[in-house]
């Protein structure tokens, strides 16, 4: 079906932002991102004919990118991220991670809301470095769900996956991502007593982090 | 009609569906008469909304000039 050309540079006008910005948090670097784009964009041109409705246009197009993240890794030679991307759940066994369960104390609510502290303490860049860390097959469903609010049907569509496996695939990412932030708050609470003594971390120096965020503490 | 009231177990595992907007209408109103009543799941809820927020935050919505330019040139061509 496809759409007319005036329409497909609309959509991929008004899209790119958001394009760029999956392609750098997948590519993890400013001129691939850049270079994933133009070919995705290039791609989506040769098979605007796939397209179905100008409705369905930009879970089409993210689809296009991803398959092109994807080939472009194979094509590097990046055989166990490309492995992780087209993941079949090899990880479904691991421990199911939640923050909330482990700072939250229900029967010391005159010490404060430990949860919450944790959320004020929480950096963008602390969960910049979480989410480039996740497998990239745990990272495409936060960024589709969470950053740019794809539907669950969206997120099948554009993967390529059944919806239930979106559902269990983005539980386990949230997990994995709690656990990331879990891990480096813990890091910075050991580091933080020693910033605080001698005043000679990078954060302490900038001031980005007034106050590391110690969750053993909280 | 009044759904069904569901327990703390089924309101944990429902948490992702209800903030993402994917759970069907009686689910979606017992996850809400149930968070109405407990306090722990509604904290753990308030939690992971919040999370969720902060992690949406991170959308990038502009495209950089030099990305802007050079689709702009490509789109040209076509």
């Amino acid at each position: 079906m496809g759409v007319s050309k005036e329409v497909f540079e609309k959509q991929i006008l008004a899209l790119l932002g958001p394009l760029q910005g999956v392609a750098r948090r997948l590519t993890c670097n400013d001129t691939e991102a850049e270079d994933l784009v133009a070919e995705t964009v290039t791609r989506a041109w040769r098979a605007l004919d796939s397209l179905e409705s100008e409705a369905a246009f930009r879970s089409w197009l993210f689809r296009i990118l991803n398959n092109t993240f994807i080939s472009d890794l194979r094509r590097a030679g990046a055989r166990p991220k490309t492995e992780s991307l087209d993941c079949d759940e090899t990880d479904e066994n691991e421990a199911y991670f939640s923050v909330f369960e482990q700072v939250h104390q229900p029967f010391l609510l005159w010490f404060g809301n430990p949860e919450q502290e944790f959320l004020d303490k929480l950096l963008r860049e602390d969960l910049d470095r979480a989410l480039a860390t996740l497998p990239e097959h745990h990272r495409i469903v936060v960024i589709l769900s969470d950053l740019e609010e794809f539907s669950y049907a969206e997120i099948a569509t554009t993967l390529d996956v059944p919806i239930g496996t979106v559902r269990s695939r983005l539980a386990r990412a949230r997990s994995a991502l709690q656990k990331l932030l879990w891990q480096q708050a813990q890091d910075y609470g050991l580091n933080g007593a020693a910033a605080a003594d001698n005043d000679a971390t990078p954060n302490a120096q900038s001031g980005e982090r007034s106050t590391a965020p110690s969750p053993r503490k909280l | 009609m009044s759904n069904k009231p569901i327990d703390c177990e089924q309101a944990l595992k429902q948490v992702y569906e209800y903030l993402d907007h994917e759970l069907g209408h009686h689910d979606h109103e017992a996850m809400q008469q149930h968070l109405s009543i407990c306090k722990s799941c509604f904290s753990r809820v308030e939690f992971e909304q919040r999370l969720k927020e902060k992690v949406k935050g991170l959308r990038e919505e502009e495209p950089t000039d030099s990305a802007s330019d050079r689709v702009k040139q490509l789109l040209k061509g076509f």
